[in-house]
């Protein structure tokens, strides 16, 4: 087991940029050195929080289509709520969280026509997914 | 150099040796960063005994945007003789037998930056409004330049709607492309459906990706060479206005366009330089069409990095990177509550 991957790969950003990259003498190389290591900490960032990130968004997705009452094809989002992930290993959770984000889709194209409301909730659901999936380099 | 860059620049004098019928060697060749879309490669070559400075551009095994060569190399050819300022195109080669891919040759524009970034800091970093002000009356200039003249139209198409045409050829994109359901661009293709603009009738030659980063400019101030044409199209000029504009180009700093210039004195001055006022409820449309584009370049970048034969970088940072910001400037502009953390209401 690696104890703390995440702070792992933001250690090898700064060697690869403190250590590696004052030494390459190729523009296009340097410039690649320096790409790799801002990925380095973007995958630090999301290797912390992927499986947290989609599990919120599942949970408040499964909030939202118990709320769709008006929906005309409740199957889905029903079947949607009571769904858990095979396994909390990211490929599992991935896969369910791509099949809620299918039916958000369909979903807000019915509210925006005819619920307000959830429209709106659908949006505020939408900021706090972008923002909690940011990038901070 | 090294033995890949040894033989490529072997190679390299070899055919324009054949092209140009002079004896030509090859001084210095290095990859240089930039042009996304293709390998880049800065040369100094003698030819005939006199020293030159190429910039040779080579199709990559995988490319950050699907384009096509031959259109970018003539329209580089239909807009150098005019008062936009662009490398001057020397070849076009087709054919990969000469250097394993299809390529191009420009003129050197030397002594140099491109860089976004370099915008923000010393020397340039006073020269920003002069920068600015050139920058938009460049794209102002292109606006107002006539298709037949430059004779674009005759190898691109001139599209009946073009607020539609783009909005279907990038909706297709991310339907393509994909790798995961994208709830904010599904909402933000719905709303541009909803609000397609009517068809102005105004036609002019779109650059495609007119942004601080794909211009040169010098220590003066002075913009020296338009780059990256290679999204070039005929279409509505507010197209290249709304995308030059973009929040993302400016990120994080919300108060100056493209580091540059306060929106406003920007589209001032474009419309001075063009002769066109803006019309604001299509302008408000070609702003979050740009903000979507820019969202189906990135949803593609990623596509092409994970199952592409290129692993270049720049195709995970564009892929992973702008898609967060570009994400997060879309739900700022569409959400009727937002409170504008990463984009300005649009007016």
């Amino acid at each position: 087991m690696i104890p703390n991957p995440s702070k792992a790969l933001v250690d090898l950003a700064m060697k690869l940029s403190t250590g590696v990259l004052p030494e390459i003498g190729s523009p296009y190389a340097a410039a690649n050195a320096g790409m790799t290591a801002v990925l380095l900490i973007m995958l630090s960032q999301d290797s912390e929080r992927a499986i947290a990130n989609r599990m919120n968004d599942i949970d408040e997705l499964k909030a939202l289509f118990a709320d769709a009452a008006a929906f005309p094809d409740r199957v889905g989002l029903a079947s949607f709520v009571d769904a858990e992930p095979d396994s909390l290993l990211l490929a599992d959770v991935d896969r369910l969280h791509a099949d809620g984000m299918r039916l958000l889709i369909d979903l807000h194209a019915w509210a925006e026509s005819h619920d307000a409301g959830l429209d709106q909730e659908i949006w505020a659901f939408l900021g706090r997914h972008a923002d909690r999936n940011r990038f901070d380099v | 150099m090294s033995a890949v860059l040894d033989t490529l620049g072997e190679r390299f004098a070899a055919y324009l040796t054949k092209s140009w019928k002079q004896p030509a060697t090859t001084l210095h060749i290095e990859q240089i960063p930039g042009g996304a879309s293709r390998e880049t490669y800065r040369v100094r070559v003698s030819i005939g005994g006199q020293e030159q400075g190429l910039i040779l551009r080579r199709d990559p095994v995988s490319s950050l945007i699907d384009t096509e060569r031959s259109l970018e190399y003539r329209t580089y050819e239909a807009v150098f003789p005019t008062s936009i300022p662009v490398p001057e195109p020397l070849l076009l080669e087709e054919d990969a037998v000469h250097l394993e891919r299809p390529f191009s040759v420009m003129r050197e524009i030397g002594g140099c930056e491109s860089s976004a970034q370099s915008l923000a800091a010393p020397p340039y970093q006073t020269m920003r409004e002069t920068i600015g002000r050139r920058k938009w009356e460049i794209l102002g200039q292109l606006a107002s330049l006539d298709l037949s003249e430059l004779g674009v139209d005759a190898f691109m198409a001139v599209p009946d709607d073009p607020a539609r045409r783009e909005l279907e050829h990038w909706s297709k994109v991310i339907a393509d492309d994909a790798l995961h359901p994208q709830p904010i661009a599904e909402a933000a293709r719905r709303w541009l459906e909803r609000n397609l603009p009517e068809p102005s009738g105004r036609f002019a030659l779109v650059h495609g990706d007119y942004r601080s980063g794909n211009f040169l400019y010098d220590e003066e101030g002075v913009i020296r060479g338009v780059l990256d044409w290679e999204m070039a199209h005929i279409g509505d000029p507010l197209e290249d206005l709304a995308w030059s504009l973009d929040p993302l180009w400016s990120w994080p700093e919300r108060e100056l366009a493209g580091s540059l210039l306060p929106r406003e004195q920007a589209i001032g001055i474009w419309e001075q330089a063009s002769g066109i006022t803006v019309d604001r409820d299509a302008f408000r449309w070609w702003q979050v069409f740009a903000s979507y584009k820019g969202l189906a370049i990135w949803i593609s970048s990623t596509e092409d990095f994970v199952n592409g034969a290129s692993k270049e970088p720049i195709l995970a940072v564009a892929g992973w990177l702008m898609s967060d910001r570009q994400n997060r400037i879309l739900v700022d502009r569409l959400n009727p509550r937002s409170d504008h953390a990463y984009a300005e209401p649009i007016v």
